[in-house]
């Protein structure tokens, strides 16, 4: 390999972990959804969208930085999310429906709603957050006079991945050590042992929906420096974060982040390697080899292992 | 109370009714353009060029004493939406002509529907080069095709630039994939290799691993066809990577409107792109009208608006020459079209196997401090264009 072609598949593979990073932030909220209440979230990309429009309106109205708003989208979401919960699904989830899984169409209706709300609000106009940084850059040749090769590596881009590292990290520390993260990890596990086990099961689904929203509305906030916001932005978003839980194994967070960044990584080496016209067909090349080899999830392959079966 | 509500609704639904009687003054032109969507801004600039152009003409005593009244339909610059929406202007509505749509996958769409009910339709800012090729009686285009989108483009190049190599990006549309097409030709005919040409899906969030591989290619032009949000973040992210190029320069659309050098801020600079009009041009009526829309919506239209502003005086035109106003009288009043509008000279000719296709000169935009300059042809130039470009690194 000659030395541009070795900077062309390193400045890849980057870009690919940091767009993977703020992918499996997306995607951790839906697989969390998934896991503890057995329903795919379909408004999950339109989440994402009001925790951008929130992080916009900070912006423009009162010049506070879309990263510093995500201390406000988040705990914003999170109520929203609540409330959907509470007021919209757990209703749907008690009723027997001829459909069995309506409240994934419900989810699905909820989604319109909420773009059609922006969509009359802002129009449909594109948005942006012109922030000063926008195009600063760390460069090798910089730092490393004599290298051979030149890589980049976005000021704005890092923060946001530094960012969705540091949320997911709080989220673990949250599941694994703290009461109520025990139980939403119980309820997940098993809803009736947890019930048996004197947990509020009904309060975890709310507090979970809250949670899965508070995270995809952060990913919102910190996509906006680097992207651009119109209301029907959600759909794609949506795609994505399923894509991921389906190959991290619904309902694992640990899987979610090994898929987002697997995802971006490999988005970004086809965009260079087979076009970037193929990039949405190796999402979906992925998307069909997970269910067809790994139908269990990427995870799966380590626990299987680990219980001898 | 309820007697009382239903008498009102009634004298209400007469006097609604009987409304058409008084509506024989004037003549009802409503235009499908995408005002949802990806689309929407470009809909919305026309649709306010539309509306000046429609307050001017009736301030002035209307088209034969009858006012022009203007409504619009929103397709969401979806083909399948306008194709609905101009079946119904022409079988319920009897809409004897139809003016409108930009993206040129909607235009195709309503072209076809045109045609097959022999209602003429004038395209104002569609440019894939198929829709008058097909031998449409009743279809007409004023703004130039995309093979000769960059033909000033390509002139600059050859007088100024003299690059040997270049890469082409565009985006996986109709207009993005003609606009290529176009330019690989004309580049092959000047003697520039092209050394990459590549599509991207619009609305892709990440460039970078395409760009790192043009960039590894080293070429002297980088050639984009795209919509505006991916314009600035293509720009942006060159800026990123120290992609280095002597020049940048851009297929139209979404280069040459205003937001892309809102959105994508220093990293436009020195940016050149094709465009079909711009404001600084001395066409009659050129300068009122954007200056006109400057005063209402704090910034210059862009040739979209300024398009839709002329076709409604093309219109105006037919509909006075026109013997009667049927569908067949306005075609052939169409068709003898000669007029100047504040977009150019107005003409529609069958050659180089199109039909009804209005031919007009193109120019070349370039971005000097944060500003849309006119630099090609020079003869047209608001400003000394600005090569050679310097690279990223000295303009830190």
């Amino acid at each position: 390999m000659t030395a541009p072609q070795v900077e062309v598949l390193l400045q890849t593979i980057l870009s690919g972990l940091l767009l993977g990073g703020l992918y499996a932030l997306i995607g951790i909220g839906m697989t969390l959804i998934m896991g503890v209440m057995k329903i795919i979230n379909l408004a999950h990309g339109e989440l994402m969208m009001v925790g951008m429009y929130i992080a916009y309106v900070l912006f423009s109205v009162f010049h506070i930085d879309p990263y510093l708003s995500i201390f406000i989208a988040a705990p914003a979401l999170f109520l929203l999310g609540i409330l959907l919960q509470k007021y919209l699904i757990n209703p749907v989830l008690k009723v027997d429906a001829i459909i069995p899984e309506n409240q994934v169409i419900l989810t699905v209706g909820i989604g319109m709603v909420l773009s059609n709300i922006a969509t009359i609000i802002f129009s449909s106009d594109y948005k942006t957050t012109p922030v000063d940084y926008a195009t600063k850059a760390w460069y090798l040749s910089d730092i490393w006079k004599a290298s051979p090769i030149e890589l980049s590596l976005s000021l704005p881009w890092s923060v946001s991945f530094s960012f969705a590292l540091m949320i997911t990290g709080a989220l673990w520390f949250f599941l694994t050590k703290t009461d109520m993260g025990k139980s939403i990890r119980a309820t997940a596990q098993d809803k009736d042992a947890a019930l048996l086990m004197g947990v509020n099961v009904e309060r975890m689904r709310v507090v979970t929906f809250g949670l899965g929203s508070a995270l995809v509305g952060s990913a919102g906030c910190l996509f906006i420096p680097i992207y651009y916001l119109y209301p029907d932005l959600g759909g794609q978003f949506t795609l994505t974060a399923f894509v991921i839980t389906i190959l991290g194994g619904l309902g694992s967070t640990v899987g979610a982040i090994v898929g987002g960044l697997i995802l971006g990584v490999f988005e970004s080496l086809t965009s260079t390697y087979a076009g970037m016209g193929w990039a949405p067909v190796g999402r979906f090349v992925i998307f069909l080899a997970a269910l067809i080899f790994v139908p269990q999830g990427i995870m799966s392959l380590f626990t299987r292992k680990r219980f001898g079966k | 109370m309820k007697r009382l509500s239903i008498i009102v609704l009634a004298i209400c639904l007469t006097a609604f009714s009987g409304s058409p009687l008084f509506a024989a003054d004037t003549f009802d032109l409503a235009i499908p353009l995408p005002l949802t969507g990806k689309q929407a801004k470009f809909g919305e600039m026309m649709k306010r060029s539309y509306e000046i152009a429609a307050e001017e003409i009736n301030a002035k005593g209307g088209i034969k004493k009858k006012k022009l009244h203007l409504s619009f339909e929103d397709s969401g610059a979806k083909p399948e939406t306008a194709r609905a929406i101009v079946e119904k202007l022409i079988d319920t509505k009897k809409q004897p002509i139809i003016v409108g749509e930009y993206t040129s996958a909607c235009a195709k769409a309503v072209a076809a529907v045109a045609e097959e009910r022999k209602t003429p339709y004038l395209i104002v800012a569609s440019a894939d080069d198929d829709i008058t090729q097909k031998n449409y009686k009743y279809v007409f285009r004023q703004n130039p095709v995309n093979a000769h989108y960059s033909d000033a483009v390509i002139d600059f190049l050859a007088k100024v630039v003299k690059p040997k190599t270049m890469v082409i990006l565009y985006e996986s549309s109709a207009f993005g994939t003609s606009g290529a097409e176009a330019m690989a030709k004309d580049a092959a005919k000047a003697g520039i290799k092209v050394l990459l040409k590549e599509k991207y899906e619009a609305g892709s969030v990440d460039f970078k691993p395409l760009l790192s591989k043009v960039k590894a290619t080293q070429a002297d032009v980088v050639y984009m066809v795209s919509y505006v949000m991916d314009a600035s973040l293509l720009m942006k992210q060159i800026k990123e990577l120290r992609l280095e190029a002597k020049l940048f320069a851009g297929g139209a659309a979404g280069f040459a409107i205003p937001e892309f050098i809102d959105n994508a801020k220093d990293a436009a600079e020195n940016v050149i792109t094709a465009t079909l009009w711009t404001s600084q041009l001395k066409y009659p009526g050129a300068k009122e009208y954007s200056e006109k829309y400057k005063a209402k919506y704090k910034d210059y239209p862009s040739y979209h608006g300024a398009s839709a502003y002329s076709a409604l005086y093309v219109v105006k035109d037919a509909l006075e020459r026109a013997k009667d106003w049927t569908q067949e009288g306005i075609r052939a009043a169409l068709k003898a079209s000669n007029t100047m509008t504040a977009f150019g000279p107005v003409k529609f000719e069958d050659k180089e196997g199109y039909q009804n296709q209005n031919f007009t000169d193109t120019f070349v935009l370039q971005v000097i401090k944060g500003e849309h300059e006119t630099i090609w042809p020079e003869k047209y130039a608001s400003k000394k264009y600005v090569y050679p470009v310097p690279t990223w690194r000295e303009r830190r």
